[in-house]
């Protein structure tokens, strides 16, 4: 049987690493975390910079802002979930068993590593590796490693960079150890003190039963833990896969652009962590909280799931400079779909066909010129009124097999030239058939006029219509146009019938 | 050796690291060609519009321009290729698109519009939104065929488009292997245009004097570069060819 072996995550000063992880602008800065409804503020969290300079937890806002160069941050509870799925997502690479073991303003949890020396090397090369895959996604850990799952944990929390701990040697390795990591409440801290047990190792070298005696049946538990002998019971949890980062700006950012600088990032994480599955970003959604409660959503659809960071970063600055936020941004949050990568096998006779996330950015540029639903694919309605249509997102369908024989020359077909929106006439008639029309411009005499033929429908509703449509042959300056003249049938005001000229033949 | 040859062959020596044979025109004996399937003109072009360079149809309005086009594009599409239609004044009727055949799941169309008020609106917005819009389509590749339709497009407005455009159309147009048919009142495109065909209306076909079945069409061949040295003289430099209205093609079949 496999021996059993734990490696526990430690992530020390939660709060500020998940503000600090996308904000690579802050790095080396000292940066204390706020929280608390303002003016009574406190600070919960900080890194080693801010230590330094003095700044200590659950101090006021005011003495915070009186040390120079400090920045403060406020305390975003999403970020710090989602950094909190980033790190037992990065975790799940080298282990699925994962328990979480969360304490206070840490995060940490421990992996069931045993048996993965084939696939990760001996322990310590486990943990660098996992230690720098962490790095990768901005977050800076300890490690330890134990046959004992709360050895493991206790020496984490205690120490920096990696510890592996020798089997048989838990009790050695954890006697320097303060007794507060076994989170006692301050009274049996005190009563321990009193016995002059300040470490792990005096705990465990006192006799079980008289500890028992005195300080009831826990003692036993704690004297185990002092002596990293506390069995186990794993209880691993599934970690959920979702693609989703969150940043909150301490400051409304006015400009829209200037959020491409933390979006990149964001979107890195996205496509790094959905690359480590194989997968690829299918659909991604922009969602910022703005200024007076305002609430901007955008959804970004790739023709085909892609991870090119570059090419989704280019599709979310075209739309968000077509749909710029009516407000300041409070908080910005990426939400991706992940989706299979593309692998698609190219015909050797195929037709070419444009490059899929290239016709992408090209149709979200043009649309930024001409209009966001002035591109794309033109659908005839399922009407018998002429000249409707809608405008549908264009998509390079697949290709299908081209037919091997040169089709027959079908006869070729008059198309209309539509007149958008359709130009008002004056018509003469006579016999009830138009022998001239006059535009703003110019006068046309008629030379033959077909028709008239009479169309409606939708009477039922407001968008009915009843017309009479004429194809005319006219003349003007020398030279011959054909074009079709359309009348409504209802009567205006005046009691005269609206004529207009929709189309040419071309 | 003239003075001009021997400068033209030290500044090609001097660049032949960088630029192959800078100054000397390639060599091309035949160029590719889609047909338009209406037999007539491909007669006329010997294969149809070229590929890979500048075709322009122009002609008034009713000429049959348009229809050229759309027989055109719906060839293209039948053979599964990607076209667009970069429309500048808003013109095309997606019914007759239709009806000629253009499978529309495979067009981009982009329509230009104005984005002033009607007061102050000026011809170069759409202008300037097509040539802008060809300019992106062509350098993104992948379009067997795109249509810049300025077909309301003054004379006057389009001689005012830069040489320099036509010329980065064409190099595009060269490197994509597209085919860019320019729809126009007249020839803008000038040197850069591979083919132009001038259209211009016969006349009108009805039945009984009471419908309008279709219409003759005359088109001349106006230019044609590369042209293959086995040409025939006799060919003549116009052909006539017919379109049928929906309702008449309709019955046909």
């Amino acid at each position: 049987m496999t021996k059993p072996l734990y490696a526990c995550i430690h992530a020390a000063e939660f709060p500020a690493q998940a503000l600090l992880r996308l904000r690579p602008d802050l790095l080396g800065q000292p940066v204390a975390v706020l929280q608390g409804t303002p003016p009574l503020e406190i600070v919960c969290s900080l890194n080693r910079p801010a230590r330094l300079k003095g700044v200590d937890l659950a101090m006021t806002r005011l003495e915070a802002e009186a040390i120079p160069g400090l920045h403060l941050l406020a305390r975003s509870l999403e970020s710090e979930s989602a950094a909190r799925s980033v790190l037992l997502e990065c975790a799940a690479h080298f282990s699925p068993r994962i328990e979480d073991v969360s304490q206070a303003n840490a995060s940490s949890c421990v992996l069931d590593i045993a048996g993965s020396e084939r696939l990760f090397g001996p322990p310590p090369i486990l943990a660098a590796r996992l230690r720098a895959a962490l790095a990768a996604v901005g977050l800076r850990t300890s490690i330890a490693l134990s046959a004992n799952f709360h050895a493991a944990r206790i020496k984490a929390a205690a120490t920096r960079g990696i510890t592996v701990i020798a089997p048989g040697q838990e009790a050695d390795s954890l006697a320097r150890l303060p007794v507060a990591l076994l989170g006692l409440d301050i009274e049996q801290q005190e009563t321990l003190l009193l016995w002059g047990i300040r470490t792990l190792g005096e705990l465990a070298a006192l006799p079980e039963p008289e500890l028992i005696a005195r300080l009831g049946q826990q003692a036993g538990t704690w004297r185990n833990l002092a002596r990293g002998a506390l069995a186990h019971t794993f209880q691993p949890m599934e970690p959920a896969f979702c693609l989703r980062e969150t940043c909150e700006f301490e400051t409304p950012v006015e400009q829209a652009d200037s959020l491409l600088f933390t979006a990149a990032r964001m979107i890195d994480c996205l496509t790094a962590r959905a690359g480590a599955r194989a997968l690829a970003l299918a659909s991604l959604t922009v969602h910022m909280e703005l200024t007076g409660g305002l609430v901007y959503r955008r959804v970004m659809r790739p023709a085909i799931p892609t991870a090119d960071r570059k090419f989704l970063l280019k599709l979310l600055q075209l739309e968000i400079a077509a749909h710029p936020p009516q407000a300041a941004i409070r908080r910005l949050t990426l939400t991706a779909d992940a989706g299979q990568s593309s692998k698609v096998q190219l015909g050797l006779f195929a037709p070419q066909t444009p490059e899929p996330s290239r016709l992408d950015v090209t149709i979200a540029r043009l649309k930024a010129i001409a209009g966001q639903d002035r591109v794309g694919s033109p659908i005839l309605e399922d009407t018998h009124r002429s000249g409707v249509f809608r405008m549908e997102s264009f998509a390079v369908a697949p290709s299908q097999a081209a037919s091997s024989c040169t089709p027959d020359a079908a006869p070729a077909r008059m198309a209309l030239r539509r007149l958008r929106p359709p130009v008002a006439v004056r018509v003469e008639l006579r016999d009830l058939k138009p022998v001239a029309f006059r535009d703003a411009e110019r006068r046309y005499r008629v030379a033959a006029a077909y028709g008239p033929w009479q169309a409606s429908g939708a009477w039922w509703s407001a968008e009915g219509w009843n017309v009479e449509e004429w194809d005319v042959l006219a003349e003007s300056a020398g030279s011959t146009v054909a074009c079709l003249l359309v009348r409504t049938m209802e009567a205006r005001e005046d009691g005269r019938s609206l004529w207009q000229l929709e189309a040419f033949y071309d | 050796m003239t003075s001009a040859a021997a400068l033209r062959i030290q500044i090609e020596h001097s660049l032949q690291h960088r630029f192959p044979a800078a100054l000397s025109p390639m060599a091309r004996s035949t160029l590719e060609t889609a047909a338009t399937g209406i037999a007539a003109v491909d007669e006329l072009l010997q294969g149809g519009l070229p590929v890979g360079a500048i075709s322009e149809i122009t002609g008034p309005v009713s000429s049959g321009r348009t229809s050229l086009a759309l027989a055109f594009i719906a060839r293209r599409t039948d053979e599964d290729n990607v076209c667009a239609w970069v429309d500048a004044g808003d013109a095309l009727d997606p019914e007759s698109a239709a009806a000629s055949g253009v499978a529309l799941s495979r067009l981009l169309w982009v329509r230009c519009r104005d984005t002033a008020p009607p007061a102050l609106r000026k011809p170069w917005t759409r202008l300037d939104q097509a040539l802008r819009s060809t300019d992106m389509l062509l350098q993104a590749g992948g379009f067997a065929s795109l249509v810049l339709d300025l077909g309301a497009t003054t004379p006057e407005q389009g001689c005012r488009i830069p040489l320099a455009t036509w010329f980065r159309f064409r190099q595009a147009a060269d490197r994509t292997r597209c085919s860019l048919v320019v729809l126009a009142q007249a020839s803008f495109a000038q040197s850069s245009a591979a083919v132009v065909l001038d259209c211009s209306p016969l006349q009108a076909r009805s039945k009984g004097g009471t419908v309008l079945t279709g219409f003759d069409y005359q088109v001349q061949r106006g230019r044609q570069r590369f042209n293959s040295g086995s040409i025939s003289r006799r060919k003549p430099p116009a052909s006539v060819w017919q379109a049928a209205t929906a309702w008449e093609s309709e019955k046909r079949a």
